[in-house]
C-alpha cells in the first residue's frame, strides 16, 4: 500500500505527528513500531499487521510521559472507538491521537486483523456443550433458560486464573487503583478469583466503556467469552440509556452523578 | 526512543515470547507476543508483569558476599573466588557428594551441560538435577 506509507511520511514532514506507531516485520513478528522523522528510510517497511496491538493504549502511555507529542496510529473501528472513550475519560485532548484508518471487514480483496468477530474461532466437544460458544450472539444465549445459562457462565469463569490480561491488555483500561485488586472487593490470594464476582466487576465497569474490539478475549488464556458478556452489558446500557459507546465525546451514562441519569424513566426513576 | 523489543519471559521453562515497551531506555510495560508460537498472544500473571523486577529497587545490581553476618557488595572476581574458596573447602571435608548442583530452565541447552559437566567432571558428584522439579 504505497498510499498509506506516503501519507505518514507527509503527517511527519508536515509536522501533523511527531511518532507514527504502525507496524513492521522485526525478527519474523509483526510488530508494533514507532516511526519518527529520525527513521523515515524505515517507512518503506510499514505495513499492515494480522496481529492486533492496542497501539491506542501504547499512544497514551507515551503521552501520560511525554504529555507534548502528537501521536499517529495505524487503526480501525475499534481503535478510533478506544480514543473516543479515552478522550471521555479524560486520559487523552482529543485530536492528540490521530488515526490512519484501515479497513476492516472480511474480503478476499484486502487483508484484515485477526478478529473473532470477523472470523469467530471453532471450540472443542466440551466447551460446546457444558460451556459457551465465544463467536455465539447474545439473543443466542438469552435462549437459554436462568439455570443452564448461569452453569454455562459458572463453567467459563471458574477457569479464569486471574491473569489480569483482559484487563492489561484493554485500551480503555487506565484506572491506577483497579477495583480487580482491592482486597475489600474481591478476595486476595486464590485462583480462580471469586466467582462469578471478579467477572461481574469487570463486567459492570465495562458498560459504557467497552469498544467490543475482543483483545480481552484473545489475550485470555482460558477462552472465557468475554467479548459476548460485555457485548451483553453493553446492550442493557443501550437500551436503557440509548448511548453506544465510542461512538461520541458524550459522556456515558453511569459516569453521571446524580439521583437518575438523564433519558431514563419509569420504574428505574422519575421523569427527569 | 520509543521501541517494542520482542523478548522471550525469564519465570518459568515454558518460554513465551513477551515484548517491552521501551520509552528512553526505561521498560514502561509488558505485552504478549501475539504472533509467537509457545503462547499465541496469551501470558500468565507473572509473564505481565515482567518489567516490574527489572524497574524494581529491591533488585540485586552487582554481587553480595556475607562476611561476619553482613552482606557486603564486592566484584564478580572477588565473588567468585569466595564461592570456590568455599565450595573446595566443603568438599575436602565432607567430600564431593555433600554438593549438589541445581540447573536451571531460564538457562540455555550449553549452559546446562556445561553446569552438568562442572558437577560431575570438577566438584565430583551426580547429585545434578533441576529447577523445573522444585
Amino acid at each position: 500500500m504505497p498510499d498509506m506509507k506516503a501519507t505518514v511520511r507527509e503527517w511527519l514532514d508536515t509536522g501533523k505527528v511527531d511518532l507514527f506507531l504502525g507496524y513492521k516485520q522485526v525478527e519474523g513478528h509483526p510488530l508494533p513500531y514507532a516511526f519518527d522523522r529520525d527513521n523515515l528510510e524505515e517507512l518503506q517497511d510499514l505495513m499492515e499487521s494480522p496481529a492486533r496491538y492496542p497501539l491506542e493504549k501504547l499512544g497514551a502511555g507515551i503521552l501520560a510521559v511525554q504529555p507534548n507529542l502528537k501521536i499517529g496510529i495505524l487503526g480501525r473501528d475499534c481503535n478510533r472507538r478506544a480514543l473516543n472513550v479515552l478522550a471521555v475519560h479524560q486520559q487523552i485532548t482529543p485530536g492528540q491521537i490521530e488515526v490512519l484508518e484501515l479497513k476492516c471487514c472480511p474480503s478476499p480483496l484486502h487483508k484484515h486483523a485477526d478478529c473473532s468477530s470477523l472470523e469467530p474461532r471453532t471450540y472443542g466437544p466440551v466447551k460446546l456443550e457444558v460451556g459457551i460458544d465465544n463467536s455465539m450472539p447474545t439473543a443466542r444465549m438469552e435462549q437459554f433458560d436462568q439455570r443452564t445459562r448461569f452453569d454455562k457462565w459458572l463453567y467459563e469463569f471458574q477457569k479464569c486464573l486471574k491473569c489480569y490480561g483482559c484487563r492489561d491488555i484493554c485500551p480503555v483500561c487506565f484506572c491506577k487503583e483497579c477495583s480487580l485488586e482491592h482486597a475489600d472487593l474481591v478476595e486476595t490470594g486464590g485462583v480462580p478469583p471469586e466467582v462469578p464476582l471478579f467477572h461481574l466487576i469487570r463486567a459492570v465497569h465495562m458498560a459504557g466503556r467497552c469498544i467490543d474490539c475482543g483483545l480481552c478475549e484473545d489475550a485470555c488464556p482460558v477462552d472465557i467469552p468475554l467479548r459476548l458478556l460485555y457485548r451483553k452489558v453493553n446492550e442493557i446500557v443501550k437500551d436503557l440509556f440509548g448511548y453506544e459507546t465510542g461512538l461520541s465525546l458524550e459522556q456515558p451514562p453511569l459516569s453521571i452523578l446524580g439521583e437518575c441519569a438523564p433519558g431514563v424513566t419509569g420504574s428505574h426513576g422519575a421523569a427527569v | 526512543m520509543y521501541k517494542l523489543v520482542p523478548s522471550v519471559c525469564s519465570y518459568c521453562g515454558t518460554g513465551c515470547g513477551v515484548l517491552f515497551e521501551v520509552l528512553d531506555g526505561r521498560i514502561l510495560g509488558t505485552l504478549p507476543l501475539k504472533t509467537h508460537p509457545v503462547n499465541e498472544g496469551k501470558l500468565c500473571i507473572k509473564g505481565w508483569n515482567l518489567h516490574e523486577y527489572v524497574n524494581s529497587f529491591m533488585r540485586l545490581q552487582a554481587p553480595r558476599v556475607r562476611i561476619n553476618g553482613r552482606l557486603h557488595q564486592v566484584t564478580w572476581d572477588r565473588a567468585i573466588q569466595f564461592a570456590a574458596d568455599r565450595l573446595k573447602k566443603v568438599i575436602a571435608e565432607h567430600g564431593p557428594d555433600s554438593v549438589g548442583v541445581l540447573a536451571s530452565a531460564k538457562i540455555t541447552n550449553e549452559e546446562n551441560y556445561l553446569l552438568q559437566k562442572f558437577a560431575r567432571a570438577a566438584v565430583g558428584t551426580n547429585n545434578v538435577d533441576h529447577c523445573a522439579r522444585l
